[in-house]
């Protein structure tokens, strides 16, 4: 086991899925067990998880809410395969509902030809 | 392996793409006010912007993370948005003052009305960032800004006083109107250390998709390639201050610029003049597009990269194109580019800081970068640099309203 700092290590790092594709930031982490001494990770919180990042962060929420757009998507802690330049997931993103946000605007752009150049 | 031919390409690439419209209008601005006196500024700011490139190009390199990948680690997600935001309106100002200096330059070329070269500048960025890979990008651009060595000839050929050049790269206190010449310190220094370039850098070394067998070509293109990129900056300089100072003209319009190089050297002379500025300032243009892209999507997590292709990172390729259509609302209502582009370059010093901090501390973390973590050297001139950048930074916006945007 290695030690990592949650705060320096994980928090608003990259995500990249099992194809290598980014696929959002650790926008915030689901901790649980604090009461009983013994906190330990059980989600990661990509989207618009800003509340309790700031006063700009919940600017942003908000927001972010208003627009009803990028929901907040949960992954499982046990989807993590390791942390190194990035938080890699053992899943592609579309089978954990990271891909939403990038979908909509793909159906855009491909609409234009030569999206594939 | 890399052979030293590529490697060279890659340098003439970067000496070709080291200058935009900021270092054009400043430093013709700087020697037509000021003769050689303020060389030093511009030493100054090209050893800042090797310091950082060779850093960000370095983190990059070693661990993936651009600048605002870095930007969001280190700040986290509200200062980092603040960090973002600043970015932003710095790149969009630099990308309207490029687009406005490709549409100028066109217009010279070619008499046509400025609007409509505005509307044809857009749509031929557009066009090509679409369709080119980014190796394309890169190389055409550079390669066509290096006949803004014609201005090197034409310095050499006005025959200056080369005591005067040589005294000119020892800092001084300057002659004449003391807040005009600190304006030009700064804006000298600014333009030399745009932001676009470093966070354009850093994500170039992704899309090339560069390792740790790279650190060298990271450091020779860093080194190499903007030192000789900042000898076009010193003969603009000198060119301007050996043909306009003595006849008393002032550098207000992109024409004078090139008649630095048509006086000396006649008709051939403006002309590689005109065409170097063009693929200079629409080499800027590019990459200032791209790093407003680049900056959200590191920004937000999203899938990124010329290389992914247009449909691959879509939210990207939208980002761009929403850089393009916002820079053309700006420079299509008529403001003068000129004016953008003095204004774009005080802006980013202002936001230099926010984006150097974040470099800085993660190139020193040995627990991220390992045995490729800043050395003191790196450390030295990081710091010092850190220094510079905090200083102008406070003083840029008390010193445009000073010299009344360097008027006197």
């Amino acid at each position: 086991m290695t030690e990592i700092d949650l705060g320096l290590g994980v928090l608003d790092h990259q995500l990249v899925d099992s194809d290598r594709h980014r696929c959002g930031k650790v926008d915030d982490l689901e901790l649980e067990g604090i009461q009983e001494g013994r906190p330990h990770v059980t989600e990661i919180l990509a989207g618009p998880a800003w509340e309790h990042r700031g006063l700009v962060g919940g600017l942003a929420a908000r927001i972010a809410k208003r627009l009803g757009r990028g929901g907040l998507v949960h992954v499982p802690w046990g989807e993590v395969e390791r942390i190194r330049f990035g938080i890699r997931l053992r899943r592609p993103a579309h089978e954990l509902g990271l891909d939403r946000g990038e979908e909509r605007a793909r159906r855009i752009v491909e609409k234009i030809p030569g999206a594939s150049l | 392996m890399k052979t030293i031919f590529s490697i060279a390409l890659g340098i003439l690439a970067a000496i070709g793409g080291f200058v935009d419209i900021g270092d054009i209008v400043f430093n013709v601005a700087a020697g037509a006010t000021f003769g050689f006196e303020l060389l030093w500024a511009v030493l100054i700011g090209v050893g800042g912007i090797i310091t950082y490139a060779e850093m960000c190009g370095r983190v990059a390199t070693v661990s993936g993370a651009a600048v605002f990948d870095a930007v969001r680690e280190r700040f986290g997600f509200s200062v980092g948005l603040v960090a973002l935001v600043a970015g932003q309106i710095v790149n969009l100002m630099t990308l309207a003052a490029e687009v406005g200096g490709v549409a100028l330059v066109l217009e010279l070329l070619s008499g046509l009305s400025y609007r409509v070269l505005v509307l044809l500048a857009v749509v031929a960025l557009a066009i090509v960032l679409w369709t080119m890979p980014f190796g394309w990008i890169e190389r055409v651009f550079g390669y066509g800004g290096l006949c803004l060595l014609v201005f090197a000839v034409a310095a050499i050929k006005l025959n200056p006083d080369w005591g005067a050049v040589a005294h000119g790269f020892v800092p001084s206190t300057g002659s004449g109107n003391g807040w005009v010449y600190a304006y030009y310190v700064v804006g000298l220094i600014g333009a030399a250390m745009i932001p676009y370039e470093v966070y354009f850098y850093s994500s170039g070394a992704v899309e090339e998709q560069w390792g740790p067998e790279d650190l060298g070509l990271n450091r020779a293109n860093a080194v190499i390639g903007y030192s000789l990129g900042g000898l076009l900056s010193f003969a603009l300089m000198i060119s301007a201050g050996a043909l306009l100072l003595p006849e008393g003209i002032s550098a207000e319009l992109l024409g004078t610029v090139a008649l630095v190089a048509d006086v000396p050297l006649g008709q051939i002379g403006l002309l590689l003049a005109l065409i170097g500025i063009l693929f200079a300032v629409s080499g800027a243009a590019v990459d200032s597009a791209f790093s407003g892209a680049y900056n959200v999507a590191q920004f937000f997590g999203w899938e990124w990269g010329k290389y992914r292709h247009n449909a691959g990172a879509p939210r990207f390729t939208l980002a761009w194109v929403v850089m393009l259509v916002l820079s053309f609302a700006i420079v299509i209502t008529g403001i003068d580019p000129i004016m953008v582009t003095e204004l774009s370059v005080v802006a980013s010093v202002v936001a230099l800081p926010l984006t150097y901090v974040p470099i800085l501390l993660v190139a020193n973390d040995r627990a991220y970068m390992g045995e490729y973590a800043n050395g003191r050297l790196g450390n030295l001139f990081g710091v010092l640099y850190l220094l510079v950048v905090l200083v102008i930074a406070l003083a840029a916006i008390p010193l445009l309203l000073l010299s009344n945007m360097g008027q006197g």
